[in-house]
């Protein structure tokens, strides 16, 4: 996916197809002589799924409470759906969900009440189509048999639940969610990914989180911000792959197979290792097209060598995010 | 959770916009605090044991008073006693209103919604005025009359004694509007409570040494007001601009909290 400054922005008036959700420029917040968030520039295409990651404090929720109008930028600029978000935050409101970190609701109120309060902000009726939207809802998230419960003896997790609840009751344009899998349990996390893979084709979804996996299953693309600095913003796919790096997995002469391989010019290194009687080969070369087609023939010219498993090499999430987290701080 | 396909239904959208979006459906929930739980009866139950059970004391206690003077005692122990008594319950009611709702993380919750801020505001402005008028302020008052009418041996003057309970809500609204605009600008309750009930104890030592033009900048004479018209005693002069004073200075805290509750982050 580029991300890159052309992609439109806002609901287009014309023919064109509405291209980008989120576009910050230079989004600044200072707290004092604190930097929370530095010169963040970004796009969320629509309908895509954006995992926004980074460590404790490196300004993921400030980013998102300036996108909601919670706070106001220091310097920079957002906008969603084309509308600045220090200037029309009620109108961006009015077409966003949005989950708290920590999800607090009015101890008083049952889980029902908490989504007929929330859906009174966006609907007045009618009566029957509303409830039947929180039913669905309440379905929706597995809260139907709390529904009538005080929200004051939720779980963490309950609470959680809940806050998915209400943030996509009115079936918004962008659904922004803060750690929406943190507390909740292996099977609750299963369930949240599959909801939101389910809502990416009815609307686009921004979230923060530290389950690098979740990351990885069901993201388009990664914004990974550091000490309030954006380190990296790409496709996940992108992201992952291993570009000129090949690794193969075999049995035989490994070291008449690393020989055949560095003879060949496209090939610029070859590593071998071996781990409890398996033997590894990372090769990196300078020509991905050339070793696609002739790597793997090149090494099985070699008499006595099997070749078990072979590819591009594919990062996993979390190496690239220490990768790059450790690279700032260095 | 289910994953099954959310049908879709056809819903009318909220068209409100401007300071007023989120006011009713805040003030619905502010109301429903009050009217919805035992908050109301045990608020009532509160200001009856607490004015009306002093006032019929004093009704039943004649001590060789002459039936206007019982009448004038009976009505200046209620009024003045609910000029002392409502605005400390309303300080210490609303202190966390505002506040606690800001350390709680509710008020971000509700103002990721499409909510003014002016609403989160004043809707709890109107909900706690009309909760307050009717427990601490209407329901005593007709008590108090039911009472009168039964102890008394002359009849009160409706007219005055209305004109008295409207200064008494006058009041109310001063200081439900100070509560909550001191939690605007605060964060934490202790100052809240503490801003609130030194300015109603300063009244209370502080009246009768102070100049009369200070005095009557202040909300301390709301009480002598309101109690002057059933017993006919202030100048006209001394009535009007108390009242004016206070309501110029309930719509300027009004007005602050707002201004203040825009400047917030969260």
């Amino acid at each position: 996916m580029a991300l890159n400054s052309d992609v439109l922005e806002g609901e287009d008036r014309g023919q064109r197809a509405p291209v980008s959700v989120i576009t910050t420029r230079g989004l600044t917040k200072t707290y004092g002589s604190i930097g929370a968030l530095e010169s963040l520039d970004m796009i969320v295409p629509q309908h895509s799924i954006v995992g926004f990651l980074g460590p404790n404090g490196a300004g993921k929720t400030t980013a998102i409470k300036l996108l909601l109008g919670l706070s106001r930028p220091t310097s920079g600029k957002a906008t969603v759906f084309g509308l600045d978000t220090a200037e029309d935050s009620t109108a961006i409101r009015s077409r966003i969900g949005y989950l708290a970190q920590e999800p607090r609701f009015y101890t008083s109120m049952t889980a029902r009440e908490t989504l007929e309060f929330t859906a009174r902000f966006f609907y007045r009726g009618p009566k029957r189509e509303v409830k039947s939207r929180i039913n669905e809802t309440l379905d929706l998230v597995g809260l139907a048999d709390k529904a009538d419960r005080p929200t004051r003896g939720f779980s963490g997790g309950e609470r959680q639940r809940l806050g998915i609840a209400q943030a996509q009751v009115n079936h918004p344009d962008l659904l922004i969610l803060d750690e929406p899998a943190a507390a909740l349990d292996p099977i609750g996390r299963r369930d949240v990914l599959a909801v939101m893979e389910r809502l990416r084709e009815y609307t686009t979804i921004f979230y923060s989180t530290h389950i690098l996996d979740d990351v990885q299953r069901v993201s388009d693309s990664v914004v990974i911000l550091d000490h309030g600095r954006k380190v990296a913003d790409a496709a996940t796919t992108q992201l992952l792959d291993g570009g000129c790096i090949y690794q193969l997995t075999l049995t035989g002469d490994v070291m008449a197979g690393s020989a055949a391989l560095q003879k060949q010019p496209w090939v610029t290194e070859v590593v071998a290792t071996a781990s409890n009687g398996v033997h590894s080969m990372s090769v990196t070369v300078s020509d991905q097209e050339t070793a696609d087609s002739l790597l793997l023939r090149s090494i099985l010219q070699v008499d006595d060598i099997t070749v078990t498993a072979f590819g591009r090499k594919q990062y996993d999430l979390e190496e690239v995010f220490l990768r790059l987290v450790e690279k700032q701080e260095n | 959770m289910t994953t099954t396909s959310a049908t879709h239904v056809e819903l009318i959208p909220v068209r409100s916009s401007g300071w007023r979006i989120g006011l009713g459906n805040l003030t619905r929930k502010e109301l429903s605090l009050w009217w919805a739980t035992k908050f109301w009866w045990i608020q009532t139950l509160i200001w009856v044991v607490i004015l009306n059970g002093v006032s019929t004391i004093v009704m039943l206690d004649s001590g060789g008073m002459t039936p206007d003077a019982l009448i004038d005692e009976a009505v200046q122990t209620f009024l003045l006693v609910g000029a002392t008594a409502i605005p400390i319950g309303i300080v210490l009611t609303l202190q966390g209103s505002i506040v606690g709702e800001k350390e709680l993380g509710t008020a971000a919750w509700v103002l990721s919604k499409p909510v003014s801020r002016a609403s989160f505001v004043l809707s709890k402005m109107l909900a706690h005025f009309i909760g307050f008028t009717v427990t601490a302020v209407l329901i005593p008052s007709l008590l108090f009359l039911t009472a009168a009418g039964f102890i008394l041996p002359e009849p009160i003057e409706l007219g005055a004694f209305g004109i008295a309970v409207a200064v008494t809500e006058l009041a109310v609204l001063f200081y439900v509007v100070l509560t909550l605009a001191l939690g605007c600008f605060s964060r934490g309750r202790g100052p809240v409570a503490g801003a609130g009930i030194t300015l109603i104890l300063m009244g209370q030592f502080f009246k009768g040494m102070l100049p009369m033009t200070v005095v009557m900048a202040t909300p301390w004479l709301l009480g002598d007001v309101a109690a002057s018209f059933p017993m006919q005693e202030l100048p006209e002069f001394n009535r009007v601009v108390p009242m004016i004073v206070v309501a110029i200075e309930t719509i300027v805290l009004g007005s602050l909290a707002v201004w203040r509750f825009n400047r917030e982050e969260f």
